[in-house]
């Protein structure tokens, strides 16, 4: 019941947010301040996530070489870089992580 | 159009997929994706639900991934301020990254403008189609993928093809460094507190470093 809740919750937070200007406010009453601090919600949600993902293993952090997937990840960071894909993302991050688990299947 | 959609679909697979490993029934999986229509929303809203954060904090950690969509509302406002409410509420509920970047390069073209919302709404329900067919192959498919072969890490891997382009600027770079202590120094938050703090962190530094920077010229 309170997943179907979230759910709903999440889907009018989202809506809410789209519609904002589209169909409520008029956008000129937008704080110019608020505009410029919107630019730097992509660069910094994301970094979060990934750092949280790349170290955080079982609720602990793990910058040790024995965290694959903080070794996969910082690879496929580099080789997107230069490929600026989401498929070379997730097939680079794939095959050094299963690459890895193969040669170490001990580690994390 | 192309581009995006080939992107779409393995964001769309394993958001399906990530559904399912994080508890959401079958169900409630698709709903999330039918109603909420936003990948990175989703994943956040999966990861919260599978640590069993309450309703306020899942609600405030999809609410701050998606922020952006503040921006794009207000930059294509304007150009639909002459639709009738009916209209502009489908748009804005169909409205992403892909569909908003393509919409605004749309109304940027010279010549009559009138009838390009007819260009949004089909470009976004093309992308709504994609999406939701990966999701749900995903979503059937979530049962069957063995745990070992760590398919969850294609969510950080997703995250970070997005984060990669998202970094243009010094500014852009300082926010993103600082969310990313931030939130490895506040990993041990309760119900993943530590995205909303770090994410808040990271936009005020990039703010300061850029007011900084304009001030400086």
């Amino acid at each position: 019941m309170s997943t179907w809740l979230t759910i709903g919750a999440v889907s009018l937070a989202t809506f809410a947010l789209r519609a904002a200007f589209i169909v409520f406010a008029d956008p000129h009453r937008f704080p110019h301040a608020f505009r410029q601090a919107l630019k730097f919600v992509p660069p910094a949600v994301l970094a979060a996530i990934v750092a949280l993902g790349l170290v955080v293993a079982d609720g602990r952090m793990d910058f040790s070489a024995h965290n694959l997937r903080l070794l996969a990840g910082l690879v496929a960071i580099v080789g997107t870089l230069f490929l600026r894909s989401t498929l070379a993302a997730i097939a680079i991050g794939m095959a050094v992580l299963w690459a890895l688990q193969w040669l170490a299947p001990h580690a994390g | 159009m192309m581009p995006a959609i080939v992107g779409l679909i393995p964001f769309g697979f394993v958001a399906g997929v990530v559904s399912i490993a994080s508890g959401l029934t079958p169900g409630q999986g698709l709903a999330l994706s039918f109603f909420s229509f936003s990948g990175i929303a989703q994943l956040v809203t999966c990861q919260l639900v599978a640590a069993h954060a309450p309703l306020p904090v899942v609600v405030a950690g999809a609410g701050v991934v998606s922020l952006r969509f503040l921006m794009y509302s207000a930059a294509l406002a304007p150009h639909l301020a002459h639709l009738d409410r009916g209209w502009r509420a489908l748009l804005a509920f169909l409205m992403t990254d892909q569909s908003f970047a393509s919409t605004v390069k749309r109304y940027s073209e010279p010549g009559d403008a009138r009838y390009r919302h007819w260009h949004f709404l089909g470009s976004a329900t093309i992308l709504y189609v994609f999406w939701q067919a990966a999701v749900i192959v995903g979503v059937v498919a979530g049962a069957q993928v063995p745990a070992n072969w760590s398919l969850d890490f294609a969510v950080v891997l997703t995250f970070i093809a997005l984060l990669v382009p998202a970094v243009r600027t010094r500014a852009d770079l300082a926010a993103a460094v600082v969310a990313a202590a931030v939130a490895l120094a506040t990993a041990g938050l309760p119900y993943r507190l530590a995205l909303v703090v770090a994410s808040i962190a990271g936009i005020a530094v990039g703010l300061a470093i850029e007011r900084l920077h304009a001030r400086r010229k």
